[in-house]
Order: structure tokens, then C-alpha cells, then sequence
């Protein structure tokens, strides 16, 4: 590990201040359960290591009776696991992020800002996993875990987040402070493809913070996440989809949003799965519909053909666990 | 001699737990000692490769550092890592502590930075530039035996190492008599042990006294000291390797690594401590994995289902070197091929080869798991091909009760067995009609659903020392102190086992006093005498009758002068609950009162020696043979091909239990380790010799909520071996459980024509075997 230096502030005013102005110049920390070895294994040497977790207001977990939430950056996965039935997607999401030491260390913007586990990007070969040369790794390589899906650029890693897709099926915000103040995103938006190994996977400026993550009504929502793992224990899931659906009075869906995990380089919104729920009863048949609908764009590299299988699968079985 | 059974036989509770429950035990890292500095070992990146260069100039410059050491600083001063098989034919390549001129695997040693703290080393350590010219990797075991493959040590001219023949019988007649002859090739995946606490070493050297302490996470604590003593030069005498807490070992801490010797060297350099932690990382790297055979099996058949001979041809990868027990591991393989079934005719070929990979060695079960495998797997095969059912031509190949002790074709005398009574016993447990019933009826529903079966037996309580390389025996001290409380001095080194708490009940039923009143030593060579190990589950079969043995000795001791004392005839006297009776008047002595009187020594027999201690060195006649049977019911996800163990099964025979408490502990953590094998894990080394399994990302190590709920239950055989009638458990769970997932989960896929499948049985393969 390179030397750098360590502050620690406790505004988020100061902290902003403390970020650089370009990528790799500083990094922030919060639950460090993925910066530690990014920075073990040389993968990011910044300057500056910046502390968020001095930051207090970042910690808290509001969840009025109106049904949304409020969930600061800093708010650990643990306390996202225990938010309860009316968030049952981003609860289950959480749920199978590996193990409770992980659960309790990491954070929720820790979860959305995490680097991709791509093992080119973790061997150093960088975002888009090129030689030296500048050949392309993953299309011969050893890619059953990369993209399915939103794979036809360079970039084939798979988005790492287990919480996004749970956030976008449920219409979250994202809040963002940087140095000109507060800004807000729609969660489905804060994820980017990148298109060079200098950028990075999500909307960020680098000197700007995801402060909160703000969940609107889900009064009414019904949400599941299923994920579909190697029953490899350490791992993230081989595909997960996340669910949130809301019924009319005689049980016919009214609005659906379908978000896969773990099969493109962003959370992929399954707009046309989603859409061929509405006007219908969940049933099997209608389920395995969306499911296939979900994957009818998926292209397999050379050896993850199974994921597509996955993905589908998990599709399904999200629909049918949100109305069960 | 005869006691109450106040404890032995008891579900006593393990008096280790509490302290490490509560994370209060010392493990070689919670050792401090002051001055300590602190080693990272450099390991090559590469597979094979020449080192042209190493410059350790940017390294040294690091503040903190106190010294960096390299190949050429240790030659012709540490000796060679050792290996303790002795065979004419073995080729030996030399094992230097840190690489020579050439690295040959993924995490050989190359050089030690040492410095003030860990973090320090770890920094230098990145700096040390080595020009490294990369060779021809031999990565793949069948690979490595051709004739055109590239040669590693090239001083042998070839990879082969070593071919081992074993087996007896007319194999070419057994063959030439069958009616069917059923062929498989099967792969052993080459596994990591994985224990929590990795190794570790801290090392502490005296000029003025020349004494060198090492404390090691071993389960060999005296035979770590011979051989390091043997690397170092040093008098064995003048080294004491002390074993705190040990964090699980299963086989890959019996050993000797470069680590133990190079940290003695470097103590004896610098004059200070150094301690060296291994990471998990170099823990996948340069710590010993198991299994690793690929190889065909055939079984000659009589269409009745008599079995008339097995062949086995099998390559062992054993990696580039030989570390202490590496090319011994498969030659266990041979012993057991004849299962627990009469086969006239044996014969298996060996064919051990060198790759550019970490050494094979000992793992939980250490090529008897191959065995049994590779048995039971074929036993499902060739039920298959006659149509019977897996259960009945198991049955029907069982050598009988009257039978033992029973020679198989391996050459080995099986010491007592009712294989019988526990396969009945499991199939009552699992109500095996029923559940076929129920596999009918989830297939015409278009579930995928099996049952596995397998009838192990192993062999154990290694061992009478003319089978092993470094005496098979082991010793025990039994010291009665003037207070009457007890010291047990035990050679072997429990790290997990709970000999602690078995010992203590077995001496506090033999002495009639209080367990608690006994305190069990072991793992510091400066105290206790000699001794052989913990591993081959041999601490309570061997380790505990020398304990038996000592204490019977220390008894008859007690009763010369408590016949002394009490003015009686020593052979009217007798030994019940603690005291001597019989003596006129009723008078009595309690084995304290006696040890009070053999210490202050007032008035003792003539010739008797004062004090009250007792030691025995035990050697078996034999090696025991647990056995028992294992059934596994499963069910796969028939769109993802995940799958659920809905039932699992173990009915175990390891002789008499101790503290049966202990026993299905180790049965549960040895099914887990077994499963994982069957299920999960699987060190895999690419084309180029690079490690992709090097951390618990990739290699997957099951977490608690992925194991079934176990449905325990034993049968009782005690073996004529020794004098507890104990045959030992630690291996079973491990040996029993992977044919049994593996037959259940190739008998769910049967409608699919699958016959075979190789380990582990990942989700994506069966699922793929359900829609191809």
C-alpha cells in the first residue's frame, strides 16, 4: 500500500472540500470493506484517504408513516435488512449481501459506489480489462461472470450493487452533495457506462458524496429481490432481479418495475417485462413471461450462457415472491 | 482393573470451550513478545520461472526494515524442507527455505523482509525487484506424465516421481472371469484445507544459553523439533517448539514448512524475536492442499452382483516439491480400495508426477477419502449396470462379523467390523423403501430427486510404527501431584479434538476422582516427553491408551503403598471409586491421601521410588478400522440447478465413544468438510500455473446455513487394538459424506442418463446435464 494522508472531517461541507477534483487524486471511505483491498492491491493509490464516517447526519434511517424512507449514506446494509415488509426488496437485497460482519461494516453508498468485482479489473488489467497491448480480455477470458446484458461496448463487468436494483424497482432518488451544494438523481441514472478505464461507474463528480438515498411511498407497493448465487458462500449473486409491483382493486398490475442485477455494467431496467405484467393477474404463465421478456436482448459471451438462464429465472421468481 | 463409569461414556461438555468461546485463548499470534520484529514473506507470482536478479536495495531503504534476506543468504545454511518418506525409487527434489535459482510454483518463497512492524515488511516487501525470466509451465497432472512434456526438475529428466504399485490377488484372472467390467474415470479435485487460523510461527533465540524457541500453530510439535533442529544444525535439545491454541489444522499443519526453519534462522541472525503470520492469501499459495488424483477405475463383475477384482491407474499431481508426507498421501489410497467388501483381486498403479503447483499433502482423511470415493462411486456404477439396487449389492459383497479380523487384497488386516448392523440401522433412520416410494412419484412429477448411499470404512489410529515413517507409537505421563490434583503429559497435540476433556474423563474415571482435578498438557516439547502427534485419527486410539496404560501403571504404584501404609497385603487390597479397600479394620486411603504419602516419603516400602508419576509409551499392534454408512437425499432446482440436501444420514462405528459429544462434533465437522468436497470447493490453477481460487471469494468454503440438519446415530464395535476399544473419529464425516452426496446427486439426474458426474457438483453442471 502507497502512504497517503488521512482526514477525517465531520461536515460534509469539509469533506467535499477534502475530495479532489479528479479520479484517483483521493478516495472516500466509509464501511472500507472494499476500499481496504482496492488500496492493498495497488488498484486505487490516492493522496488522500477522506473518512466519511465522522459525518453524523449520514448515519440516520428515517421511515415516517408515509410509507417512504430515508436512508442515509452512511446508514450500515444491516439496518437496510431490518426496514421491514414494506421495502421487502431492498430488505431481501440486503439480506444476501454474504456475511453479517460485511452487513454490519459496510454501508449503503458503500453498496452503490463499490468497484466491480470483475477479477481483470481486480488483477489490474483496469475498468474495460485490457493488456498491455491493448486487447480486450473478457471475450476469450474467463468471462461466466461478466455481462449478459448492455454488453456490446467494452465495458462486459457486471454492476456489483446488490441494493440498486432494489432502489430502481422502488423509484428511489439519490441525494449527492458536492462543492455547488445539493443535488438529486434518480437512482436508475446514477449508474453510467463507462467509456475509458479513467472513468467511473457512476454519476459522481469525484469530489462529490451520495449524502441519502430517498425511497418514496411504498404504501401499496408489493417488492421482492431474488437472487440466484453458485451457493458459493463469500461471493455476490450470479443474477438477481428486483421487483415492485402495485395491483388495481380486482389484483391486475397497475404499475411494474422489473430491475435485473449482476448482468450489465449498470442495473438493467427491464421496461418491456415490466410492461407486459400491466393489465394482468400474476400468475406462473405471466411471470415466466416477463422472465423471458427480461433476457430476449441478452447476448452470452464465450462461456456465461447459463446467467441468461439465471437472470430469467430470477425474473420470475421475484414477480412471484412480491405477490406471494 | 475395574472403575466406575462416571464420565466415560458421558456427553461431557469440552472444558476447552469456554476460554475459546470467549476468545480468550492464546494463539501463536496473541503472543507478544518484547522487540518482537516481524516477517512477510516475498512469493513468486510466477508458476515456473529463472531468477536472473534480486535487488533489494528499495526494500532495505524502507524505514522500519531491519534486514531482507534472499536465496543466497540461507544456502548451505538452512537445510532443506524435509520429506519423511524413505523409497528407493522417490526422486527428492531439494526444497530450499527460499528459492535458489529458479521459482517452480505460485507462492515459493523468494525472500524475507523483516522489519519493526508487519505493515513495514509488507510495504518493503513490494519493493524488492526480482527479474524473473519465465519457463514452461507444467500445470496439468496427466500433462506432466507424457513423455514430451516440459521437465520441472530437471536434474530427474522427467516429472514422474515416483510409480507405486500395491494391491494383491490374480487381477488378470479376476478379469478374465467377469461377467461385466464397469469403467470409470474419476477426478479428486485438489482441495485447501482452510483452516481459520492459518500458519504461523514466533521464534525467540538465547546466544548466551543457545536456545531457540519456536512457537508454531502444528499439530508435530516434537517432530517439527527434530526436523528443525536437523535444518538449523541446532542440538534438538537446545530447541523447544511450543504449541498454543491451534485454529484447525486438518492435516496441513502436520508438517514441516520452510517458515519454521527460516524464522529460527532469522531470530538467530538478528537476536531478537520475529513472528510471521501467514495471510489467507499465501495461505491458498504455500500451504499444503489435498487430494488431486485423476484416474480409471474398473470393477470385474459377476452378474449376481460378486465382486471379483478393482483396478485402479492413477496420477497423483503432487505439485513441484515434496513436503513431509506428500508422496506417502496416495499410497493410503491403496490400502483402502477394498472397501468394506471381499475383493479377491487388487491392483493399482500410481504414477506420482511433479507440476508447477503448490504441494499435495495430508487433508482431512489424506487419500482415503480417494479411496472410498472412487469405491462407492463405483459401487453406484456397477449397480447401475446390473440393475440391482445400490443398497443389495452392497450388502451382498460385506465380509461377514465372523469374518474379522479380515485380510483384504490391499494387504491390510481389518481389525472388527459389523458393516451390516449400521447400513440397517441408516435404512431404518432414512425409511429407504419410502423414500424410493417418494423418488417415483417426485419423478413422475417431474422433480429431480435422489438418494445416495455409501458404506465406508477407513483406516485409522495411525499407527503400528513399522507402517509409518517416524514411529506410529505414542506416549503418556501421568504425575499424581502431593495435593492430589493430576498432570497428564500427552505426546500427542490436540488442536480441536477435545482430548483435553476425554483425557481428563478417562483418568478421572480411572483414578476415581474429580475430572476437573485433571489437567491435560500437551504441545510444549520443554515439558512434555516425546511424542508422536495429533492427525491419521490416532490422539484418543493410540494417544489415549498410552494414557490408560500410564495410569494403570501409576495405580499399581498407589497400591504398594497404600498396602504399605495401611499394613495390609498388597493383593487383598483393591482399588474401587478412588480408594484402596480391603484392608483389616476397614481401613482405607484415597489415591490423594496416597500421593500425599509417596511425596512426603515418611514411611515408604523398601525399593519404592518416592513420588507418585507414571509414563507409557504405547504402540499398536494395528491400525483400527471405523466404518459406517452414510445416506444422502437431494432434490435440484430443475431451472437453475441448484440444489437442496432435504435429508442427510450418518450412522458411524468408531468402537467405544468416550464422550459421544465430542464424537458427533466431529462427525458434523467432518461432514461439512466432505460435502464441501462433493458441493463446493475446488482449487483451480490455470494453464499458466496461476492460482484462481487464492482467497474465500473464490474458493467457496460453506457457511453453517448451508449444511442440513444432521440425523446422527452410531453403532458400537470396539477394536481388539487397543485397550479403549476406540477406533477414532475425526476423519469419518469427511470419508462417509462425499460419495454420499455425490451417488444421491447423479442418482437425481439418472432419468437425465447421467452415470457420472466429477466434483464439485456446481449448480451450472447439473444444470446443464438436465438440458443438454
Amino acid at each position: 500500500m502507497h502512504k497517503f494522508e488521512y482526514a477525517s472531517p465531520t461536515t460534509k461541507e469539509q469533506a467535499v472540500a477534502l475530495l479532489g477534483k479528479s479520479w484517483g487524486e483521493t478516495e472516500a471511505l466509509a464501511g472500507g470493506t472494499d476500499l481496504l483491498s482496492l488500496l492493498k492491491d495497488y488498484l486505487v493509490t490516492p493522496k488522500r484517504v477522506v473518512n466519511l464516517k465522522g459525518i453524523k447526519e449520514l448515519s440516520s434511517v428515517l421511515t415516517p408513516r408515509d410509507g417512504s424512507a430515508r436512508i442515509g449514506a452512511l446508514a450500515s446494509i444491516e439496518a437496510v435488512r431490518d426496514l421491514g415488509r414494506g421495502f421487502a426488496a431492498l430488505s431481501q437485497a440486503a439480506a444476501g449481501i454474504t456475511s453479517p460482519q460485511i452487513r454490519n461494516m459496510g454501508t449503503v453508498g458503500g453498496d452503490l459506489c463499490q468497484r466491480p468485482r470483475c477479477w481483470y479489473f481486480r488483477s489490474g488489467f483496469g475498468l474495460l480489462a485490457k493488456d498491455e497491448s491493448g486487447n480486450a480480455l473478457v471475450p476469450n477470458g474467463d468471462n461466466r461472470y461478466h455481462a449478459i446484458l448492455g454488453n456490446d461496448g467494452e465495458a462486459k463487468f457486471v454492476n456489483p450493487s446488490s441494493l440498486a436494483p432494489a432502489f430502481i424497482a422502488l423509484n428511489a432518488k439519490i441525494k449527492i452533495f458536492g462543492p455547488a451544494g445539493e443535488r438529486e438523481v434518480e437512482a436508475a441514472k446514477f449508474f453510467v457506462t463507462p467509456k475509458s478505464a479513467s472513468e467511473r461507474e457512476y454519476a459522481l463528480q469525484p469530489n462529490e458524496i451520495v449524502t441519502m438515498i430517498h425511497v418514496p411511498s411504498t404504501l401499496g407497493v408489493r417488492s421482492a429481490t431474488y437472487e440466484v448465487r453458485q451457493r458459493e458462500v463469500l461471493d455476490w449473486p450470479l443474477a438477481a432481479a428486483s421487483v415492485a409491483l402495485t395491483l388495481d382493486a380486482s389484483k391486475k398490475v397497475k404499475t411494474a418495475r422489473i430491475v435485473l442485477g449482476h448482468v450489465a455494467p449498470v442495473p438493467w431496467v427491464a421496461e418491456e417485462a415490466a410492461q407486459s405484467l400491466i393489465g394482468k393477474t400474476i400468475s406462473e404463465d405471466a411471470a415466466a413471461e416477463a422472465g423471458r421478456l427480461a433476457v430476449a436482448n441478452a447476448h452470452a459471451l464465450s462461456r456465461n450462457a447459463y446467467k441468461i438462464q439465471l437472470a430469467s429465472v430470477a425474473v420470475k421468481r421475484a414477480i412471484l415472491q412480491a405477490v406471494s | 482393573m475395574s472403575f466406575l463409569a462416571k464420565y466415560i461414556g458421558q456427553k461431557v461438555k469440552r472444558t476447552e470451550d469456554p476460554r475459546l468461546i470467549q476468545g480468550i485463548g492464546h494463539y501463536v499470534d496473541d503472543i507478544k513478545l518484547a522487540d518482537t520484529l516481524h516477517v512477510v514473506i516475498l512469493r513468486s507470482p510466477y508458476a515456473h520461472a529463472r531468477i536472473n536478479a534480486i535487488n533489494t536495495d528499495a526494500a532495505k531503504r524502507v524505514p522500519g526494515v531491519v534486514a531482507v534476506y534472499t536465496g543466497a543468504d540461507v544456502a548451505g545454511k538452512v537445510g532443506n524442507v524435509p520429506c519423511a518418506m524413505a523409497h528407493p525409487e522417490l526422486k527428492v527434489p531439494a526444497f530450499g527455505v527460499l528459492a535458489q535459482t529458479k521459482v517452480f510454483f505460485v507462492g515459493h518463497p523468494v525472500a524475507a523482509v523483516v522489519a519493526q512492524n508487519k505493515y513495514q515488511a509488507r510495504d518493503a516487501a513490494d519493493l524488492i525487484d526480482v527479474d524473473y525470466e519465465p519457463l514452461d509451465v507444467v500445470s496439468d497432472g496427466e500433462k506432466a506424465a507424457q513423455p514430451d512434456s516440459p521437465v520441472i526438475h530437471e536434474e530427474f529428466g522427467t516429472n514422474i516421481a515416483l510409480v507405486h504399485n500395491a494391491g494383491v490377488g490374480d487381477i488378470d484372472a479376476a478379469f478374465a472371469q467377469a461377467d461385466k467390467i464397469v469403467t470409470q474415470r474419476l477426478v479428486h479435485q485438489r482441495l485447501a484445507p482452510i483452516s481459520i487460523e492459518p500458519r504461523g510461527v514466533l521464534a525467540q533465540y538465547f546466544p548466551g544459553e543457545h536456545q531457540l524457541n519456536l512457537w508454531s500453530s502444528t499439530q508435530i510439535p516434537h517432530l517439527m523439533r527434530t526436523q528443525v533442529s536437523l535444518m538449523l544444525g541446532m542440538p534438538e535439545n537446545r530447541v523447544r517448539v511450543v504449541t498454543p491454541e491451534v485454529g484447525g489444522g486438518f492435516g496441513c499443519k502436520l508438517n514441516v514448512y520452510a517458515e519454521e526453519a527460516l524464522l529460527g534462522w532469522i531470530a538467530m541472525q538478528l537476536h531478537k524475536p520475529v513472528k510471521w503470520i501467514e495471510g489467507r492469501r499465501e495461505n491458498f499459495q504455500a500451504t499444503i492442499h489435498g487430494r488431486g488424483q485423476t484416474g480409471t477405475v474398473q470393477v470385474a463383475v459377476k452378474n449376481d452382483g460378486t465382486l471379483l477384482g478393482l483396478k485402479y491407474d492413477v496420477i497423483a499431481d503432487i505439485g513441484a516439491y515434496h513436503q513431509l508426507l506428500t508422496p506417502a498421501i496416495p499410497t493410503l489410497t491403496g490400502l483402502m480400495l477394498s472397501g468394506c467388501y471381499k475383493i479377491p483381486a487388487i491392483s493399482m498403479k500410481c504414477t506420482e508426477v511433479f507440476t508447477n503447483k503448490m504441494s499435495t499433502d495430508a487433508y482431512r482423511g489424506a487419500g482415503r477419502p480417494e479411496a472410498t470415493y472412487l469405491v462407492e462411486r463405483l459401487m453406484d456404477c456397477v449397480a447401475r449396470e446390473l440393475n440391482m439396487d445400490p443398497v443389495e449389492l452392497r450388502r451382498k459383497n460385506f465380509p461377514q462379523p465372523d469374518e474379522f479380523p479380515f485380510t483384504t487384497a490391499c494387504g491390510v488386516i481389518y481389525d472388527s467390523g459389523d458393516y451390516e448392523k449400521a447400513l440397517s440401522k441408516a435404512l431404518t433412520i432414512a425409511d429407504y423403501q419410502k423414500l424410493r416410494d417418494e423418488q417415483k412419484a417426485a419423478r413422475a412429477a417431474g422433480r429431480v430427486m435422489g438418494i445416495g448411499v455409501s458404506t465406508y470404512v477407513e483406516i485409522c489410529a495411525m499407527g503400528p510404527s513399522a507402517a509409518m515413517p517416524a514411529g506410529g507409537w505414542e506416549s503418556a505421563t501421568i504425575r499424581v501431584e502431593p495435593t492430589g490434583k493430576v498432570t497428564v503429559l500427552t505426546g500427542v497435540s490436540p488442536h480441536g479434538q477435545g482430548e483435553e476433556t476425554a483425557f481428563a474423563q478417562i483418568v478421572g474415571d480411572m483414578l476415581g476422582i474429580d475430572m476437573n482435578d485433571v489437567l491435560v498438557v500437551h504441545g510444549d516439547t520443554a515439558v512434555v516427553q516425546y511424542g508422536i502427534g495429533t492427525f491419521g485419527s490416532r490422539g484418543l486410539a493410540v494417544g489415549g491408551a498410552a494414557l490408560v496404560c500410564a495410569t494403570e501403571k501409576v495405580v499399581k504404584k498407589a497400591k504398594k503403598l497404600a498396602a504399605h501404609l495401611l499394613g495390609a497385603d498388597e493383593a487383598s487390597l483393591t482399588f474401587e471409586d478412588g480408594k484402596f479397600v480391603g484392608a483389616p479394620d476397614d481401613k482405607s486411603l484415597t489415591i490423594q491421601e496416597v500421593a500425599l504419602a509417596a511425596h512426603t516419603a515418611a514411611s515408604l516400602p523398601e525399593d519404592f521410588e518416592p513420588g507418585l508419576t507414571a509414563t507409557h509409551f504405547f504402540e499398536p499392534k494395528n491400525f483400527t478400522f471405523p466404518s459406517g454408512t452414510h445416506i444422502c437425499v437431494v432434490e435440484i432446482d430443475r431451472e437453475t440447478g441448484e440444489l437442496e440436501i432435504k435429508r442427510y444420514i450418518a450412522v458411524d462405528d468408531c468402537g467405544n465413544q468416550i464422550n459421544p459429544l465430542i464424537v458427533a462434533g466431529q462427525v458434523h465437522g467432518g461432514i461439512a468438510q466432505g460435502l464441501a468436497q462433493a458441493l463446493f470447493e475446488e482449487v483451480v490453477y490455470d494453464e499458466n500455473g496461476q492460482l484462481l481460487t487464492g482467497e474465500l471469494m473464490d474458493y467457496a468454503v460453506p457457511k453453517a446455513h448451508q449444511l442440513p440438519r444432521y440425523e446422527l446415530d452410531h453403532t458400537v464395535t470396539p477394536t481388539p487394538v487397543n485397550p479403549l476399544g476406540a477406533k477414532g473419529v475425526g476423519e469419518a464425516g469427511t470419508i462417509g459424506s462425499t460419495p454420499a452426496v455425490a451417488n444421491a446427486v447423479i442418482d437425481a439426474l439418472a432419468p437425465f442418463g447421467v452415470k457420472h458426474v466429477d466434483l464439485p457438483l456446481r449448480p451450472e453442471k447439473l444444470w446443464r446435464m438436465m438440458h443438454n
